[in-house]
């Protein structure tokens, strides 16, 4: 027990540095994932074809192969084929290409979610826009996003919750997150080794992570339940 | 339409082919490259007492990290160490996301065919790792048959277990076998003598275990690019640091000094 309680604060503050790092990975991806989704489930409800064939054949890809090999497609491929160092090898290079990996893979998924949120908005709200002399982009913003993002909220959440322990993935290429961190303690890292419950402990901060989240989802949906149809 | 988009992909295609070509054309010589960068970056893991962190300490130690940083010097460049997934290392090596692979690297086929290295510095060999309580049962090869092994995928320890004919199960790295044993979820493990010596027995946190059979020798060298002349740079400064007896003074600090080669 005592040795618990030395190895305590030295594996709690890895720990930390290694969450800091997924929360990073976490922010990043929502903060790029969204918009691009966003964009992208215009692009594939678009009434020119090629864009549509584009966007459908683009999400098919992500969401169809292993976030995994996307990782490590994006982190390895330009250096290997074609020579070009579009990350370095360290830290944030590594940090960045994941970053880059997760935000095409949530953006395609996250399309799918808006385009659903969309076209399940009666058409006749858009065309009482239309009667109303409201221009495209009005009707969108003003009556379309909002009864959007009221529906959208469940399955968003669902999304949001997997990324969280998604960001887990990135190890593949050696980025620090907390799963690394906490393995570390097995092979031995800084003068502890061959103990496994620091591994164990990071589904502590997964938890409490989600848990927070999914307080601030049911939180939103109730504000949002003015919006009765 | 479809022919459009026909177009588009094949003009896509050709110009990928070009952007191929012409990266490679711009090749320097290693060398150079890591000159004109001013970084010497290691690919690393965590491996006492080859490269490992001190508690509380944020600085790389250890006999290779030590050693890494005093061949930086004499290239006159700064070195970093840069963790990696052991698995990828040929592929971080030729992707250049490090310049070389200096970890407690065993010399086998397969390492010395996916990447260039230099000569042997340091000498290990492949032991039997069990429970401190049923060392004395097992203590030969014969002995060691019935038990179930836990060893690195694609390690020298792996091989040496397969050629004695062992009942093994592949894991992920050394540590991950070792946890087996300790949690009894294997009855043995085979690993590197130098990681055993540091990890196991009194006063680590595998006091329970300890090492037995000596299955096979074995070397550590370093990996760099194929085709790198930085293997050459590298020879010359173990070379050079075994005679003027620099390396003898670093390898005492961490307790290897019997195993090294000069």
């Amino acid at each position: 027990m005592s040795q618990f309680a030395e190895q305590f604060p030295i594996v709690f503050n890895a720990l930390n540095v290694g969450f800091l790092q997924t929360f990073r990975l976490f922010i990043f991806t929502l903060v790029g994932s969204i918009p691009l989704g966003l964009l992208m489930s215009f692009g594939s409800m678009s009434k020119f074809k090629p864009l549509r064939v584009l966007i459908k054949v683009l999400v098919w890809i992500v969401r169809g192969s292993p976030l995994m090999i996307q990782l490590l497609i994006i982190f390895y491929f330009p250096g290997l084929v074609f020579g070009v160092q579009l990350w370095g090898g360290g830290e944030s290079g590594r940090f960045l290409a994941a970053c880059v990996a997760f935000i095409i893979n949530y953006a395609c998924y996250f399309s799918e979610i808006f385009r659903g949120g969309i076209v399940s908005v009666p058409k006749g709200q858009q065309e009482a826009g239309i009667v109303l002399g409201m221009s495209k982009s009005q009707i969108f913003f003003k009556v379309t996003l909002l009864q959007m993002i009221k529906r959208i909220i469940p399955p968003l959440s669902n999304e949001i919750i997997t990324l969280v322990k998604d960001t887990s993935l990135s190890r593949i290429i050696a980025l620090q997150e907390i799963i690394w961190a906490g393995q570390s303690f097995m092979k031995g890292s800084h003068g502890i080794s061959g103990v496994i419950w620091p591994l164990f402990f990071t589904a502590v901060y997964y938890l409490a992570f989600n848990g927070v989240l999914t307080v601030l989802f049911s939180k939103l949906e109730k504000k949002l339940d003015y919006f009765k149809v | 339409m479809k022919k459009v988009i026909a177009v588009i992909c094949a003009f896509a295609l050709v110009a990928c082919m070009f952007a191929g070509c012409g990266a490679k054309k711009t090749e320097t010589s290693d060398l150079e490259y890591v000159k004109e960068k001013g970084t010497l970056v290691v690919g690393i893991t965590e491996f006492e007492p080859m490269d490992y962190k001190q508690a509380g300490s944020d600085e790389w130690v250890g006999f290779d990290a030590d050693m890494a940083r005093a061949f930086a010097k004499s290239l006159g460049v700064d070195v970093k160490f840069v963790l990696i997934d052991w698995d990828n290392k040929a592929l971080e090596l030729s992707d250049k996301k490090i310049d070389c692979a200096w970890n407690g690297m065993t010399l086998t086929d397969e390492v010395k065919s996916s990447m260039d290295c230099t000569k042997a510095y340091c000498n290990n060999g492949q032991v039997v790792i069990v429970n401190k309580d049923v060392a004395d049962k097992y203590n030969t090869v014969e002995a060691c048959k019935d038990l179930k092994f836990a060893v690195e995928a694609g390690s020298a320890g792996e091989k040496a277990a397969k050629e004695n004919g062992f009942n093994i199960t592949s894991v992920s790295d050394q540590a991950s076998a070792l946890l087996e044993v300790k949690s009894g979820t294997c009855d043995a493990a085979v690993i590197d003598r130098l990681m055993a010596a540091a990890m196991v027995g009194e006063g680590t946190n595998y006091a329970n275990l300890t090492y037995t059979v000596n299955l096979c020798d074995e070397e550590y060298g370093i990996g760099f690019r194929k085709g790198s002349n930085l293997v050459e740079k590298a020879n010359e400064f173990l070379a050079a640091s075994a005679a003027d007896g620099t390396m003898e003074k670093i390898a005492e600090q961490y307790g290897v000094q019997a195993s090294i080669i000069k």
